[in-house]
């Protein structure tokens, strides 16, 4: 399946994470040059915290400067191996930082509350719509029923782990990962179905 | 989480996972154990990356500046100047008297030498009564982005004036002027200024508005960005093309000397 998301191109970058496996600083650099914008956008939005975001890059490099003779099999997916990296470097942060709250609740005061992903002016599979590019994604994210979709893309975008979404939801641990998994299920089965159509 | 034997759905399952961030952090770690072990996971794992990456393709960048890089730079490539600095005393007098001669080969590794080593050959040189022996200065060797030497810049410790050799030169438009920074511990780029047109011979003086000790004396590194004519940047507002430590070439203070 073609990275058919990123504007950056893969084979350039394979080429510099080869080098990077024979630990060329110049490499280094390059990937840097070509990839830590988009990547510190991506870190940013989940931690909304711009210094945190830097020092998650930042690791995140040193770990592709480390790491990168480790995993030749990923190196033929690098922005799509970056971007996991940087992810879960900023979910460990996330969940070291972050109390767990219900996505929606009363207060004392009766007042109630809701705690939502980040655009409030769009649904997620609008906001998924307007962030790629050839809408495969959105279309088959859309067709997942409103609380399983919104489990996955709250893991995806805010790096909850399956307690955290039973938490966030309220709904029972085993339903919430039933969610989880049938949801991831149907978008593989979506998506290689757009794929085979198209 | 060890897994013997796991069938491709289980696999998949977790790959799944992985990709999109359920797990908790041990069971991810003792995952990835497996990711480097099984091409089978490894296979599954950069699918489901693949099928997910559509999720941020649209978010415009985030300025990632120079300071972050420096930082990166410095974390990921410590050890390695920890070894460069340990393998060049015994060609220290060597590269000394070539200092002046034609350039060394890897401005790089001569600008990490002069940045780590350079107490330590003003003492052996003082030790064996060398002769020549420059007067206190700021000397520094930057790379071009490609690794080749690039820029000497120098400047006495308390002069005004710093004297710029340029070696290879860099493709700039004509509204664009290389722009000298230097760059502290921490990463922090401040202005210099901007560097003045090269003579025929690539050399050029870029004259400081106050002593060069109260520009270089935290800087670790020096380099140089393309800015726009006659701006006064902030921060660099692009990647160096140019960039090197920065030496300092005077013996250390009178109290750690004395208690060699």
């Amino acid at each position: 399946m073609a990275t058919a998301a990123s504007d950056l191109d893969d084979a350039a970058l394979q080429t510099l994470l080869a080098r990077i496996a024979l630990q060329d600083r110049a490499a280094l650099r390059a990937l840097y040059d070509a990839s830590a914008g988009r990547l510190l956008a991506i870190v940013q939005r989940m931690l909304d915290d711009r210094a945190a975001a830097e020092d998650v890059i930042q690791d995140t490099f040193v770990t592709v400067w480390q790491r990168a003779p480790q995993f030749p099999q990923l190196r033929t997916s690098p922005l799509a191996w970056l971007t996991t990296i940087a992810r879960h470097r900023a979910i460990d942060l996330l969940r070291r930082r972050r109390p767990e709250t219900p996505l929606a609740w009363t207060d004392a005061d009766g007042q109630e509350h809701r705690h939502d992903v980040a655009d409030p002016g769009a649904t997620p599979p609008e906001q998924i719509e307007q962030q790629q590019d050839d809408g495969r994604l959105a279309a088959c994210v859309g067709r997942l029923a409103d609380e399983p979709r919104q489990a996955v893309l709250l893991a995806y975008y805010e790096g909850l782990t399956h307690e955290q979404l039973a938490q966030r939801l309220r709904r029972p641990l085993g339903t919430v990962k039933a969610w989880v998994r049938r949801s991831l299920q149907q978008l593989k089965t979506c998506l290689e179905g757009a794929e085979a159509v198209g | 989480m060890t897994i013997h034997r796991p069938s491709d759905e289980l696999i998949d399952r977790l790959a799944a996972d992985y990709a999109l961030g359920t797990m908790s952090g041990g069971a991810r770690r003792r995952f990835e154990r497996a990711l480097r072990e099984d091409a089978r996971v490894a296979q599954a794992v950069m699918r489901w990356q693949q099928r997910l990456l559509p999720l941020d393709a649209r978010l415009p960048p985030a300025p990632a500046g120079a300071a972050l890089w420096a930082r990166i730079e410095r974390q990921a490539f410590g050890g390695a100047t920890v070894a460069a600095a340990d393998a060049a005393p015994a060609q220290a007098r060597r590269w000394w008297q070539r200092w002046f001669a034609p350039l060394p080969a890897g401005a790089l590794a001569m600008g990490l030498l002069l940045g780590s080593l350079a107490p330590a050959l003003y003492r052996q040189l003082q030790a064996d009564a060398f002769e020549t022996q420059l007067p206190e200065s700021y000397v520094g060797v930057l790379a071009t982005a490609d690794g080749r030497p690039g820029l000497i810049v120098s400047s006495l410790r308390r002069g005004r004036v710093v004297d710029l050799k340029r070696l290879a030169p860099v493709a700039a438009t004509a509204a664009q002027v290389p722009y000298l920074w230097t760059l502290d511990a921490q990463g922090r780029a401040q202005a210099v200024g901007p560097l003045p047109d090269f003579d025929g011979r690539g050399l050029a003086s870029l004259k400081l508005a106050q002593p060069a000790e109260a520009l270089f004396q935290r800087a670790v590194e020096l380099a140089v960005s393309l800015e726009a004519a006659g701006a006064t940047p902030a921060q660099p507002s692009g990647a160096f093309v140019y960039r090197g430590l920065c030496g300092k070439l005077w013996p250390p203070a009178p109290a750690a000397a004395g208690s060699r």
